[in-house]
This record gives C-alpha cells, structure tokens and sequence, in this order.
C-alpha cells in the first residue's frame, strides 16, 4: 500500500509541475480561456437562445419554413460595400442573417454545441480504438503486430479527408453516419502513436519485474505500460481535437449535410458559398467561430507537449 | 540491412499497399448500389439491347462483386481504367486525369515554395528567441495556420483580394480559376508551356492566378513546418558540439548557420517531402474554393456521382505518390544524416 501512495504522490508532484509551467506560459493561459468559454456557451446554447429558431415544431426531415433571403442591417458600422441588400427594420442583427433569415449570431451559439459534441464523440472514439489496438498488437508483437502495422500502412497510403469523403457518401447523409466516417479514418495514427510508445516501454526493466513477480500480461499492459505511455496521446488529442472539428465542419460544407439549414459552423458557411461578395457576412462569422475555437484548443496542446515533453521542458 | 535491401522491401510493401488500397476503395465504391452504374458511361441510346448486353458481359458487370475486382484488375493491366460518367463526358478516367493533374502538380509546387519560403524562417526566429516576444507571434501564427478551415480562408483571400481590392480601384488579384488566355499544350504545366512557347503574357497571367490557391494552401502547412523546425533547432542548440563551437569563439552567426541548421534541418527536409506528397493528394478543397481544375476538384465531383473508376484511378496514384514520397525522404534522411542505418 505505502509503495502505491508513493507513486500517486510522485504523479500528482508531476501534474502540479507541469500545471505551474502550464500557467506561466501566457499563450496555454489564453487558449484554456478561450476553451473555457466556448465550452460553457456549448453548454449554456439552449438557454441562451430559443432551439426552436433553428429547430421549428412541425416541419420534420429538415424542411424549413422560410424564403431565402440575406440582410444586413442598414445602420451597422460595417459597410460591407455594394451588392449587400440593408435591412432597415426594427429589429437589429447584430452578425447579419443567414439565407433563412434567422440572426446569424443565434445560429451560431446553437452550432458550437453540435460541433463541440461531435468533435469530443469523433476525438474520443478513435483515440480510444487507436489506442487499444496500438497497445495490444505491440505488446503481443510478432504476427499481430504486423498485421496492424500493415493495415495502417494502407491507410496512411491515401488522403484522410479522401476516405471519409468515399465513406460518407456510402453511409448517407446524416450527422451520425458522419462522425462513424471519420471514427473510421481518424483512429490509424493513434495506433502508431501508442505503438511506438508501448514498444519502448515494454523493453524496460520495471516490466521484467513485473514479469517476475507473476503479474498477468493483461495486468501489466492496462495498469503499467498504458498509463505510464497515455500522455503523448492525450497532447495528441487535444491537439487533434482542432482538426476534427475542421475536418468534420469541411465535409458538412462540401455538401454532406442532411439539411442545409441544421445549425452546424460548416453548413452555416456552406449557406454563404456562392453568395460570397453579396453576403460575406455569411461565411465570415461561422469560419471565424470555428478559427478561433480550434486555435484554442491547438494553443492547450502546444503548450501540453512542450510541457510534457522533458526535452522541450525549461 | 543494405540500404538497396530495404528499397526492395518498401517497393514490394508498395505493391501490397496498392492491391489493399485498390480492394478497399473497389468495394466501396461498387459494392453498395449508388451513384452512377460503372457500366453506363459505355452505354449510348443508339445501342441495341445486344451490344448492350455485351457490353456488360465484356467488363463484368453482371459478376457478383469479388469477380468484378479481377475483370477490372484485367482491364486495368491492359491499360484501360475504364471510362467516367456524365459529369466528364464520358472520357476515358486516365485521360481525365492525366489532362488536369499538371495543374495540381503546379500548385502543390507553388504552394510548398511559399512553405518552405515563409516556414523555416519562423521558425529558426522562434528556435532562437525561445519564449520571448518573436516566439510567441510565429506559434500564434504557426497554430493559427493549421486552426483554420481551409474553404473559409480561401474565400477571405478572395473576398480580400479580388472583390474588396477591385471595389476600391487597386490592382486586384483573379479570384478563382486558371488563365485562359493560353493552352497548356508542351508538358502540360500552364507556366511552364507560356514560357517555353513564349507566351509570356499566359505565363504571367497563370503565375497571379496561382498566387491566392497557393498561399491558401501553404498557410495551413507552414505552420506545421515552422513547429518541426523550432523543435529540431531548440534540440540541437543544446548538444555539446554547439557548446564547443561557441567555446572555441566561433561567432554566434557561424554558429547557428554554419553547425546548427545544418543538422536542423533533415527533420525539416523530410516533411516538406511529405508535405509536397500530402498537397498533391489534399488540395481538393482549395481547388474546390478555387474552381482550380486539378484533380481534386475532379475527384470530388467523382465521388459526389459515385463514379468508381475515376476515384479508383485517383486513390491508386496517391498510394504511389504518398509511399514513393515516404520512401524517397527515407533514403534522404540516410545521405543526410549519415548516423542512421537500415
């Protein structure tokens, strides 16, 4: 029992380091803020604004009841130049409509909780699979191993955003069949990841210990190898986490959205392709949400790596 | 193991890859019943419902699935990849390939200079002012590089570029598109045929519409470079010999130039390899954003129409292209750094 206290407080000393170094780097600080908030605009988007603005009652399968049309409000301070039609009613959009004419800037708090909540669902899954099967076919080594390394060989051989595309569109379009699109291409370098690090690990000499106490392989890969391995890839993720709401919100733009006027930062942008320099209101906002949510969340990773990288450690 | 061994493995990797990838991509393009029936771009309403037949029973059609795999393998050893749908007249896939991929090629060149251009400068500065004010604006910029959506910043290109420009009467930039103004007729390459027939003025034009897709698409690379680069640099200013070179009185330029980048730049050659292997493959949503006619453009409309034979063609290329690039900045890494064996 002694040694077990002994090495949580040994894990714990460590996390308090690298969160004192975390706090000292300005940058890291800005991104876990900007991350703090959107996240509890996520988690606030249903009370903040009505659902039913984007969501009505009664019209099922992604119809919606409005005509396309795009305002601007005639008295903002941003002139956006000729061909925008002004809107001069009573009520004041603060970023614009969309084609339906909703307000753009209600559009898109409702669209950061559905971006967040696919993006963690596609993040989690894959690096979960990734890891699991990285983690057991090296530690098995031999045939397995081979197997597994080959089998991402192929994927690694084509663009990722290639493969989702060809399993989008097999799936069908919906939000589900999407994030299992990209489940399918986004696990591969998880299981390289967790490969290297399972291959350097099991070769050191606490695992022969462990193999000469008796421990089960099962015991020594789960409660040793995994958690001592699991950091590079949680830095990973969190800096993959960016990419997939990019990747996710890119084929939601090129067209594989149910409906165009689901609430997603993607398929808000998408509203405003081919309306670019009448309406750049449009595809500005949404892009520039999903910039700066992605940025957010790339500076945290950053800063992990370099934290927990000891080499890049000062 | 010989480094001539280990070339041997990887080309016979290759082929496994290849038959893998081919597999892959046939059974889910064909397998399921959707988009366009690979056999009705070799049917015209002027056929009788013989030739039609035979049509069919020539390449397969009527097989189940796995037989379909080896008659279009046959077709495909005899050189014939089989023809498109309706969304390219009909014409023969390698045809339609090989007639827009000079364009991709050109771009993913343009885009790895302006890379290579702007990412290894940031970052040597961000190496060399390690967590003052220069590094922090390079990582901002390098993160802000890969955090942005690929189709929103090239629409802000253009809205800035072309429409924002043109309203205010300055010199504006084309907003999507190649040039027109001349046939790429030699090798293929739009900028080079201009020059070579001394079209100059097809050139030059060729060379501004490149300019937008371009740096669109190495914005979001650059910062990938530029990261690689610190870590490489930061790494190797620590090592002794670093140490030794500034003992010994050496300036501090002849230091950095002359000892460090040199050993930190093989981890920066190798990805801009990758890079350039990547962009052939990935510039599909900026030619998208661009209507830039490279393959990209062509492969999304192929796989929106379900159009197996083309997106076959296309993901075989890249398989070659991506682990011939993997391969090629392997055997780099080995001249390079002479430490490594295989």
């Amino acid at each position: 029992m002694k040694t077990r206290r002994g090495e949580w407080e040994a894990r714990l000393a460590d996390i308090k380091y690298s969160l004192y170094l975390l706090r000292k780097n300005p940058l890291v600080m800005a991104g876990t803020l900007i991350a703090a908030f959107f996240i509890l605009l996520a988690l606030l988007a249903n009370i903040i604004v009505d659902p039913k603005l984007a969501y009505p009652e009664g019209y099922p399968g992604g119809m919606y009841p409005f005509e396309r049309k795009y305002v601007w409000n005639a008295n903002h301070f941003i002139q956006w130049g000729p061909g925008v039609s002004l809107y001069y009613g009573p009520e004041f959009f603060p970023l614009g409509t969309d084609s339906y004419g909703r307000d753009l800037l209600k559009m898109i708090i409702l669209a950061i909780p559905v971006d967040l909540y696919y993006a963690t669902i596609i993040t989690i899954v894959s690096a979960i699979i990734g890891t699991l099967i990285g983690a057991v076919a090296s530690y098995a080594g031999g045939i397995a191993d081979e197997i597994v390394l080959r089998i991402t060989d192929v994927f690694f051989a084509f663009p990722a955003l290639v493969l989702a595309l060809v399993f989008a569109s097999i799936l069908g379009r919906s939000l589900e069949t999407l994030t299992l699109a990209l489940i399918l291409v986004w696990w591969p370098p998880y299981t390289r990841l967790m490969r290297g690090q399972v291959l350097s690990e099991k070769e050191k000499p606490y695992v022969e210990a462990l193999k000469a106490l008796g421990a089960s392989n099962i015991r020594i890969l789960f409660r040793h190898i995994i958690p001592n391995a699991i950091f590079p890839i949680l830095v990973q993720a969190t800096m993959d986490f960016g990419g997939v709401i990019l990747t996710f919100s890119a084929l939601m733009f090129l067209g594989f959205s149910p409906s165009p006027a689901i609430p997603e930062l993607g398929n808000l942008a998408a509203d405003g392709y081919g309306h670019i320099f009448d309406a750049p209101w449009v595809i500005l906002f949404p892009g520039l949400t999903m910039l700066i949510i992605s940025l957010a969340f790339n500076l945290v990773g950053d800063g992990l790596r370099d934290v927990l990288d000891p080499r890049l450690r000062r | 193991m010989k480094l001539y061994e280990y070339i041997i493995r990887r080309l016979i990797l290759l082929i496994f890859v290849l038959f893998a990838v081919s597999i892959l991509v046939f059974y889910f393009t064909r397998g399921f019943p959707r988009g366009i029936a690979p056999w009705a771009a070799y049917i015209h309403p002027k056929m009788t419902a013989e030739q039609i037949q035979q049509v069919i029973k020539e390449h397969g059609f009527d097989r189940p699935i796995y037989e379909q795999y080896f008659y279009w393998l046959r077709d495909v050893l005899r050189g014939d990849w089989g023809l498109t749908g309706a969304w390219a007249q009909g014409k023969p896939a390698n045809e339609v390939f090989f007639n827009h991929f000079p364009y991709t090629v050109e771009l993913s060149v343009f885009a790895t200079i302006i890379t290579v251009a702007i990412g290894l400068p940031m970052g040597i500065i961000s190496a060399l002012k390690n967590n003052k004010l220069p590094d922090h604006v390079c990582r901002v910029i390098a993160l802000a590089g890969y955090s942005t959506p690929a189709y929103w910043f090239g629409f802000m290109l253009q809205l800035v570029f072309f429409y924002y420009f043109s309203v205010w009467g300055l010199p504006n930039l084309p907003s999507s598109g190649a040039s027109t103004l001349g046939k790429p007729n030699i090798t293929g390459l739009p900028i080079l045929d201009g020059l070579l027939t001394g079209n100059f003025v097809y050139a030059w034009d060729e060379f501004l519409h490149l300019i937008l897709p371009s740096f669109s698409l190495a914005f979001i690379s650059l910062g990938f470079l530029a990261r690689i680069v610190r870590a490489s640099m930061l790494e190797v200013l620590r090592q002794d010999y670093i140490v030794m070179a500034r003992s010994k009185g050496l300036k501090e330029r002849v230091v950095i130039y002359r000892h460090a980048l040199k050993n930190a730049l093989i981890p920066a050659v190798t990805l801009t390899g990758i890079f350039f292997a990547n962009l052939l493959g990935g510039a599909m949503i900026t030619e998208y954003v661009f209507s830039w006619p490279g393959v990209g453009q062509q492969a999304l409309r192929a796989i929106f129409q379900g159009d197996s034979n083309f997106i076959l063609l296309y993901s075989l290329v890249f398989a070659v292209i991506i682990v011939l690039a993997n391969l090629v900045v392997d055997v780099l890494y080995a001249f390079l750094d002479p430490r490594i064996k295989y």
